[in-house]
């Protein structure tokens, strides 16, 4: 029920979402690879957030591990706050931005606020019947390492084609959480 | 002499009276002639403007005729425009009775999206019961993990149990029975707490996956409304 453009289109907007907002530093170098397979068992744990419209809700999951890397490349930015409440942050930015760019094809979109699970459940995420499901390997600095999931799952045909260009300038939807 | 001095004078006189009286004649005639010659003018130029009037009497009725005419079409008209003024008004007065209506439907749209966004209170309350819901699931897997913990640890008591019975010999017969009994029954509840976690998980995705959808969709809905106020909003000042 989503076609290949629309599948691409939000491929694309969740990788530029990603490489723009993800990056504690915008002179941070991010790198998004596209898995050949589904990833539910990278990572300790995930941080989950969902964006929903009338015909379709589309899951954004961050899986990350608590090792030194990625605390070193997240804590040491920020300082005194936890690892869980930056990635928190940087993933609802993400998903923010992701949220900017679809309002132009679908008006009536809702953002959900980001929780964290086990990554074990995600080893259930087909009982979604999801209709789009990918995996992505990502990796800053060539040190701190994520995977994410992207999953779709749609009541009605989903068509559009996003635009090939940059990221709209925009700060994204900021969520008190 | 003087009779015919007298004669000639009276001959010389009547000639004289003569020739007056012929010239009299004459001029008379030339008069009358005149005279008839400046009649025939004047009838002339009375016939003209007999003739002109008759014209102008003619353009002057032709005239009348076609502004009685042009008259008549004006009241047509006049008819017409003024049914047709009247149907306007009767319009004017359906469409300001309509825009009174429009008005009073605007502000209870925008009354009724007002009220609406309380559902944003709704959609609290959801998100505190999935939070509460979370809590129990994160509750039910520190119990799972703690009968893990006790099963393996009964596992290894019964393993101990069946070693001793072993050392017992026949008298640890009963007894190894009873050991192989509780193993397999720690066992058995090993993989009901294997199962029980897997539920657990699934039940995480489910619920958070689920409560995510309620909550983005809650916030769709209200900004929804927000738009239907701005735009009963909008389209009240626009009547006003």
């Amino acid at each position: 029920m989503i076609s290949i453009q629309a599948t691409d289109s939000m491929e694309r907007i969740f990788r530029r979402a990603v490489q723009a907002r993800l990056p504690l530093s915008a002179d941070d170098n991010c790198e998004v690879t596209r898995q050949e397979s589904v990833l539910p068992h990278a990572g300790e744990n995930v941080v989950m957030l969902t964006i929903s419209s009338i015909m379709f809700r589309m899951i954004m999951v961050l899986h990350f591990d608590e090792d030194v890397n990625t605390r070193a490349y997240c804590v040491d930015l920020i300082g005194e706050v936890s690892l869980l409440d930056v990635l928190l942050e940087a993933w609802n930015l993400c998903c923010g931005a992701v949220n900017q760019e679809l309002l132009e094809f679908f008006p009536d979109l809702g953002m959900s606020t980001p929780y964290v699970l086990g990554a074990s459940c995600m080893h259930y995420l087909d009982e979604l019947k999801p209709d789009y499901l990918a995996s992505f390997a990502i990796e800053i600095n060539g040190c701190a390492r994520f995977a994410a999931t992207l999953g779709v799952c749609a009541q009605a045909t989903v068509d559009f084609v996003a635009n090939e260009t940059a990221i709209t300038e925009t700060n994204g939807e900021l969520e008190l959480f | 002499m003087f009779e015919q001095s007298l004669l000639s004078a009276l001959a010389g006189a009547a000639l004289a009276t003569l020739a007056g009286g012929t010239f009299y004649k004459l001029k008379v005639v030339r008069s009358i002639a005149v005279l008839r010659g400046a009649i025939a003018q004047q009838e002339g130029q009375l016939l003209q403007a007999s003739e002109r009037e008759a014209t102008q009497a003619a353009q002057h009725e032709a005239a009348q005729l076609g502004l009685a005419n042009d008259l008549s079409r004006l009241q047509r008209e006049l008819v017409v425009k003024s049914d047709a003024l009247s149907d306007a008004q009767s319009i004017i007065n359906a469409a300001a009775a309509d825009k009174a209506q429009w008005l009073t439907q605007a502000g209870k749209i925008a009354g009724e999206a007002a009220r609406l966004n309380a559902l944003a209170a709704t959609f609290e309350r959801w998100h505190e019961q999935m939070i509460s819901l979370m809590e129990q699931n994160q509750d039910m897997h520190a119990k799972n993990q703690e009968l893990s913990s006790i099963v393996r640890h009964v596992v290894i008591v019964s393993l101990n149990a069946s070693i001793e019975a072993a050392r017992a010999g026949t008298a640890g017969r009963g007894f190894a029975v009873v050991a192989s009994e509780v193993r397999a029954l720690a066992a058995r509840s090993e993989e009901l707490s294997k199962s029980y976690r897997d539920s657990l998980h699934r039940n995480d995705l489910t619920t958070t996956t689920t409560f995510q959808d309620i909550q983005a969709g809650g916030k769709m809905i209200t900004a929804s409304l927000g738009s239907v106020k701005v735009l009963a909003d909008q389209f009240q000042t626009t009547l006003h």
